[in-house]
């Protein structure tokens, strides 16, 4: 793949300012169980590439599975991109890499056979089915992928790369008189195919969750003191702030770029958040990202401060900053994008303990069924939830979704732990059409004063 | 194709199914009011079931120059897979279906580009402060379905899509708005669509308060499409038989207030997803979901409708789940197609005005962490306006909704549209028509 990538630089690298080719070869195994019933089990092989050409500031982009009409494809880009651009192209510089990165896994989900795949998870089927007669259903699936990466540039990077991807999901279902509550055990990993074992535990404790949903009454709609748990507060941080940080949201919009302004305080002086791809072993552990550009820890905010964002090298270069190896694409069929990798909350100092003591009345809200962002505001939905009264744990409820302005909830954050956690599920994020990649997030417990919070 | 099925009938299975997809998407995209890229996507693929000794395997590949590799992944899977718990399609007549538009086929870029630039032209013309964003995308497909049973029938389709999307920050004050469309078919009014979008921004540049509480709440057909995701989860096949759609045990009985009826159609000229066969080979059809406000069916594919000996309905899908692209690696499922709700008997506009007070919703973020199959939606106003003596006031945010399908479109309907919109699903894909709904004691909370 490589002599082609340098055939196709050779031939058209001087029709346009800028050209990459991607190609990419993915072997995926997928299996899952709906209730006791095997319902999918398939291989996937997928193969292709795309070739993106940059003129004048205009883009034109080709991908395709059809990889012996490169040069076709090619010469579309070149000339698309010719048709778009008026301006200039701006870049932000980067040192031409030439690597091979294969492999180094501590467990290799190739070495597995599919009929041990299959019956890790037939038994965490049959061990949610058995929990209780409450549980009428379970949903569990898992995948594994193995990929290959192809990058060159006409700047002179050739770059390739592999990749493992491991994920999924155990998520036990509870039924009574027509309502259903699910409570998710979500895994993931990079490096080590025993991320998938020995899960047991977490599973019967979903069960537990689930069936106490069916019970649980809904929470009061109104506003409330929130703790967060690490995992709710990784995708708080994920979907209030990550995506507010992302480089292509911000560069083209100057109303926008008056708010994300660097050096303005977003929190109180204990608040770092970062988002970093050096992290071995998670789903958001890159070496190059899909540009080329060598990943590294980016702080978004220092002691309460905006100080940085996270760039592909194009929106980087329109803002003067520096690329920070976050220009990620889903695969070969998308151009890559300012994307996150670990997005975490740093560690503070209290202790859980502390913490709830000083809540009268309030929720502690535990994992996330998902969250979204619009920019500004933010919503999320915490898969489980229990009161808190009088500085300790009371009842639990149910359809909890906590809502608020980015800019004030994070300013209303007032205290976080010391037990900074980082988690990988078996879903992934949404961005442009591209979903789901693959990122992991991190957080300590975090305390929020008056955050709303939906209900009947 | 016909060679795989008969590699794989050598190769000691009982019966094999193909589906080939063929692809060639074209798309031109605008960043803040500018012509950003030019893209093509060109798309080619299989995938393959079989059955062997009783049990079914599945594979999928984009690389067509190793197809032995399909065959052996999927005999591999075969061999500890599950059991096969129903038979391929068979050959038979398939019904007329205008999936396929030469105009849309035709469609040069300059003619695409002209699309988006006339849409951001008005968002300006109205406030030279937002931000626009743009694209139109159109899609040839090739969908090839075989199988040993003897069926094997082709059908080529056009997609086309556009949206308009406009994003305007004062201070940290910001307002979001546009439209979409998608079809078959170029059956759209686009200064209509342009004018709705700067309409979206004229009705909510003053934010207003809003007091916890009941309130009467006016459904645009927009976030009506969203809501039924809900019923979407709840007529699905496939959660039916897990026994955890509540819908179970309910066909024949009433679901929802007596004048809703809602088809999933499938045959509907221009809809997205419209096609003469599903992607198992399976005829689609039009299907009364509810009538009256009865339930009347199920969406099923052919393992469903063989499980729970309901007719099959043509629904199996190779869909990516809520973003609704095609996608080659997925096993048919239970997915609806396009959805059509029945109207009533007023326009919206005088529902509006016959509302004293209340909100008018019509986007709301965050409805997918929902417990949607329960029929449970909630979020936070994206976009909803106060209503004040008939007319809306302002913008209403940080505010949560939230509520039970069943019990709302039962119990508290005040009213439904005559006037019957097509929108999009989630802000895009897809086409379906909605009435404007007026339910009464919806639940908003928010800080004041």
């Amino acid at each position: 793949m490589k002599s082609r990538i340098e055939q196709v630089m050779k031939k058209f690298a001087d029709k346009c300012d800028y050209l990459e080719v991607h190609f990419e070869e993915t072997e995926e195994s997928r299996i899952g169980f709906t209730g006791p019933r095997l319902s999918d089990l398939g291989r996937r092989v997928d193969f292709g590439g795309n070739v993106r050409a940059l003129h004048r500031g205009g883009w034109g982009f080709a991908s395709f599975n059809s990889v012996d009409r490169l040069e076709e494809f090619a010469q579309y880009a070149i000339d698309q991109a010719r048709t778009v651009g008026k301006g200039t192209s701006q870049l932000a510089e980067i040192e031409p890499v030439v690597a091979d990165v294969p492999l180094e896994l501590k467990s290799d989900p190739r070495d597995i056979s599919l009929e041990n795949k299959v019956e890790i998870m037939r038994a965490y089927s049959e061990r949610a089915l058995g929990f209780s007669d409450s549980i009428t259903s379970s949903l569990v699936t898992c995948f594994d992928r193995f990929h290959r990466f192809w990058f060159g540039s006409s700047e002179g990077s050739l770059v390739y790369q592999e990749r493992v991807d491991i994920g999924g999901r155990v998520t036990p279902v509870a039924t009574r008189d027509g309502d259903t509550q699910g409570y998710s055990v979500g895994f993931g990993g990079s490096d080590d195919f025993s991320v998938v074992k020995g899960l047991e535990r977490e599973i019967d404790h979903a069960c537990e969750v689930a069936v106490g949903k069916l019970d649980a009454p809904k929470i009061k709609g109104g506003e409330y003191t929130v703790i967060l748990d690490p995992r709710l507060a990784g995708v708080f941080v994920h979907e209030a702030f990550g995506h507010l940080s992302e480089g292509d949201n911000v560069y083209e919009d100057k109303n926008l770029q008056k708010v994300m302004q660097l050096g303005r305080r977003f929190g109180k002086s204990f608040l770092n958040v970062y988002d970093t791809g050096l992290d071995r072993g998670l789903r958001g552990h890159l070496v190059y990202d899909d540009e080329g550009v060598p990943t590294e820890k980016t702080y978004l905010i220092r002691e309460g401060e905006l100080v940085g964002r996270l760039h592909s090298r194009e929106t980087a270069g329109k803002m003067g900053e520096k690329p920070t190896g976050s220009a990620r694409c889903l695969d070969y069929r998308f151009p890559p994008i300012p994307r996150m990798r670990n997005t975490c909350i740093a560690a503070g100092e209290a202790t859980f303990d502390e913490m709830i003591a000083g809540v009268d009345h309030g929720v502690y809200c535990i994992s996330a069924s998902g969250g979204q962002t619009n920019g500004e505001m933010f919503t999320f939905t915490a898969a489980n939830a229990r009161m808190i009264c009088g500085g300790k744990l009371a009842e639990q409820v149910r359809d909890v979704t906590l809502t608020g302005n980015v800019f004030t909830t994070l300013e209303n954050i007032d205290l976080l732990a010391n037990d900074l956690a980082a988690h990988d599920g078996g879903g992934g994020c949404g961005k442009a059409g591209q979903f789901p990649l693959p990122v992991t997030h991190g957080s300590p417990h975090v305390r929020i004063q008056g955050v709303v919070i939906g209900g009947e | 194709m016909k060679r795989i099925i008969e590699k794989v009938l050598s190769k000691g299975a009982a019966r094999a199914e193909v589906f080939y997809l063929n692809s060639l998407q074209t798309e031109v995209s605008y960043e803040a009011g500018r012509l950003k890229e030019l893209a093509n996507t060109e798309e080619t693929g299989v995938a393959l079931r079989l059955v062997k000794d009783g049990k079914l395997g599945f594979a999928t590949t984009t690389k067509l120059t190793h197809l032995d590799r399909l065959v052996d992944d999927a005999l591999a899977t075969a061999s500890c897979g599950g059991e096969m718990e129903f038979n391929f399609a068979v050959a038979g007549g398939l019904p007329d279906s205008r999936c396929f538009d030469e105009t849309v086929a035709e469609l040069s870029v300059d003619e695409m580009m002209k699309h988006s630039e006339a849409g951001i032209a008005h968002l300006l013309d109205y406030e030279k402060d937002i931000l626009t964003e743009s694209g139109t995308a159109r899609d040839m497909q090739t969908i090839h379905v075989l199988n040993s049973d003897g069926v094997d029938a082709k059908f080529e389709r056009t997609q086309y899509q556009f949206y308009i999307h406009g994003r305007l920050v004062e201070g940290t004050n910001m307002l979001d708005a546009g439209a979409y469309f998608g079809g078959t078919a170029l059956d759209v009014d686009f200064d209509q669509l342009y004018e709705r979008a700067v309409d979206d921004f004229r009705s909510a540049r003053t934010n207003v308060d809003l007091a916890t509480g009941p309130t009467t709440v006016v459904l645009t057909p927009r976030a009506v499409a969203d809501i039924m995701l809900t019923l979407n989860f709840g007529v699905s096949g496939a959660y039916v038989e897990q026994g955890i759609s509540p819908l179970v045990g309910k066909l024949g009985r009433p679901i929802f207030d007596e004048r809703i009826t809602i088809r999933d159609d499938g045959l509907r000229s221009g809809g997205y997803r419209s096609a003469p066969f599903d992607d198992e080979g399976v005829p689609m059809q039009t299907t009364t979901l509810v009538e009256s406000g009865v339930l009347r069916s199920y969406l099923t594919d052919l393992r469903t409708a063989r499980k729970l000996n309901h007719a099959d309905t043509g629904n199996g899908l190779k869909a990516k789940r809520l973003v609704g692209t095609k996608e080659l690696g997925k096993s048919p499922a239970p997915e609806i197609t396009n959805w059509v709700m029945e109207g009533g008997e007023k326009p919206h506009e005088e529902l509006l005005s016959n509302v004293g007070s209340g909100v008018l919703v019509d986007s709301i973020m965050g409805l997918l962490m929902s417990n949607l199959i329960a029929g449970e939606f909630g979020g936070n106003l994206a976009y909803g306006l106060k209503i004040e003596d008939g007319k809306t006031t302002g913008r209403v945010k940080d505010a949560m909704i939230s509520g039970n399908v069943y019990k709302l479109f039962k119990s508290n309907l005040v009213a439904l549209s005559k006037d019957v919109e097509l929108t999009g699903l989630l802000g895009g894909i897809g086409t379906h028509w909605y009435p404007y709904v007026v339910l009464r004691n919806v639940t908003i909370a928010t800080k004041s």
